[in-house]
């Protein structure tokens, strides 16, 4: 019996201590949460010199002259959607197909390819019209042929649309004849574009519009 | 009569041992908090009241005081400065120091993100224009709050990685199926109904964690889904026992500050994974 005392009485003082400690550090927990929401930053100074409200109006002046004044293609490679853009108003909104995140070993493993559309900014390095497709390697090695040692036994017609937009490291902007699979992640990196859609992105740009891929 | 007497006694005895044991736990919880405050504070540069005593005291190891010394660089913040000045003020120094950060970015060809934890906002940014915001619905914060400048994610850590399929190209392919299947291709029908070999939104994790350069872990978790609610409850009771505890104890564990974000739609977990790249930089503030 005083075994079985000795013991509640401990598990009494050993809950009671938990509860105390739970409460003290609760209490230093909402004092540290509470640090959030006030300033908390080695670098924060107070300005003498110069005004901070206008340095602010200042450093905002400089942000807002960052973004393009021309039109720009923002690309959300998640969603696979495309949105043409002017002084942040969308013109013109459609569906794309990007990178499949796939990867393609050579048999042997010497090469690699990973199908990704890049991700951040680019810009419209070249504009070409009826485009014909030079297949690179890795489009025979995936079809399981042979590659090819003459330039022309690379070249297809028709594959890549009416118009590609050249965004660098040869990757493009183009059309498709899978028009099912846009809206997908499919394709070796470059973006598909429907017709009209690639025809109005074609027309509306030039060499140096920015591209933004996410 | 007598046998009243022993029994009050006894009582006595039983709350005079009760009373004296808690408060040995109190003074033996204050101390340790205090010992463990002051180890954490070695770690930051700064030394505590009860430490330069302990360091007079000869209680002090050597090594202790070289990390001192080595960490001193890495100056805590300081709020002392801004103490007393109207909240007004503070506000716009803060939005200064915001706007020279965002500059830094902003300058740069690659995308950045803002995480404003005031409006529950994360916005996916470049050349100071707004890609892509998402709203999240809770928010937890734990353990020293981050500085106010650029901060870079150095990985992200999932219990479900999504796995990138690997094409093998099989030479012995009979080329008629293949055609066949390329002829399946282009017939017109409804999107979205069919599986394709691609690492696309839907296979990315909505439960991950982003840790960043500067100490900071990020806990993204979606709401919706019966893995994230048992997630979620896990959490939750971490949260309110044992992480409150662990700060208290373990001072040194509040240097490393940990936020928990949930969204309500699964999606928007998932996007975040897609957007957030290695190496990615960014601000997470609160104005």
């Amino acid at each position: 019996m005083r075994f079985w005392k000795r013991l509640l009485g401990l598990i009494t003082v050993l809950y009671l201590g938990f509860l105390i400690t739970l409460s003290l550090s609760w209490v230093h927990h909402l004092k540290l949460s509470a640090e959030w929401k006030t300033v908390w930053s080695s670098e924060l100074e107070v300005k003498t010199k110069v005004k901070p409200e206008r340095q602010n109006a200042a450093l905002k002046n400089r942000l807002k002259r960052l973004p393009p004044r021309d039109v720009y293609l923002v690309i959300d490679s998640a969603e696979n959607i495309f949105y043409l853009k002017k002084d942040d108003q969308v013109i013109r909104k459609g569906i794309v197909s990007t990178g499949s995140g796939t990867v393609l070993v050579e048999p042997g493993g010497k090469r690699t390819w990973v199908f990704d559309t890049p991700k951040g900014e680019f810009f419209v390095k070249s504009k070409i019209q009826n485009p014909y497709w030079v297949k690179p390697d890795w489009a025979f090695i995936e079809e399981g042929e042979s590659i090819p040692k003459k330039l022309e036994d690379r070249v297809e017609g028709g594959a890549l649309g009416d118009y590609a937009l050249g965004f660098g490291r040869g990757y493009f902007i183009h059309g498709t004849l899978y028009t099912r699979l846009l809206g997908r992640s499919v394709t070796h990196g470059c973006i598909r574009m429907a017709d009209q859609d690639l025809e109005a992105v074609f027309k509306a740009s030039k060499i140096g519009t920015r591209i933004y891929i996410y | 009569m007598k046998t009243r007497g022993l029994r009050s006694e006894k009582k006595r005895v039983r709350a005079f041992w009760l009373i004296a044991v808690l408060s040995c736990s109190v003074v033996f919880v204050f101390l340790l908090s205090e010992l463990s405050q002051a180890s954490a504070q070695i770690e930051k540069g700064s030394k505590s009241p009860v430490l330069s005593q302990m360091v007079l005291a000869g209680k002090v190891t050597g090594s202790q005081a070289r990390t001192k010394d080595k960490n001193k660089q890495e100056s805590p913040p300081s709020t002392d400065k801004l103490k007393g000045l109207p909240e007004e003020t503070i506000k716009i120094l803060k939005e200064n120091k915001f706007l020279e950060e965002e500059l830094k970015l902003a300058g740069k060809p690659a995308y950045y993100f803002v995480i404003n934890l005031k409006e529950k906002k994360v916005d996916l940014k470049a050349r100071g224009m707004v890609l892509k915001s998402w709203n999240f619905s809770d928010l937890r914060y734990s353990g020293k709050p981050v500085p106010l400048k650029v901060t870079s994610l150095t990985h992200k850590t999932a219990l479900d990685p999504p796995e990138r399929k690997i094409i093998q190209p099989d030479e012995e392919q009979d080329k008629d199926e293949k055609e066949m299947n390329e002829m399946k291709e282009s017939q017109p029908e409804a999107t979205g109904t069919f599986e394709v070999e691609a690492l696309e939104l839907a296979d990315m994790p909505s439960s991950f964690d982003l840790n960043f350069d500067d100490g900071l872990k990020i806990s993204i978790q979606s709401k919706s889904g019966l893995k994230e609610t048992f997630h979620q409850t896990w959490e939750n009771i971490l949260w309110y026992t044992w992480y409150p505890i662990k700060h208290f104890i373990i001072r040194k564990s509040e240097l490393k500050p940990r936020l928990v974000i949930y969204f309500e739609n699964q999606r928007e977990a998932q996007a975040i994974y897609w957007a957030f790249i290695d190496g990615i930089k960014g601000i997470i503030w609160f104005p």
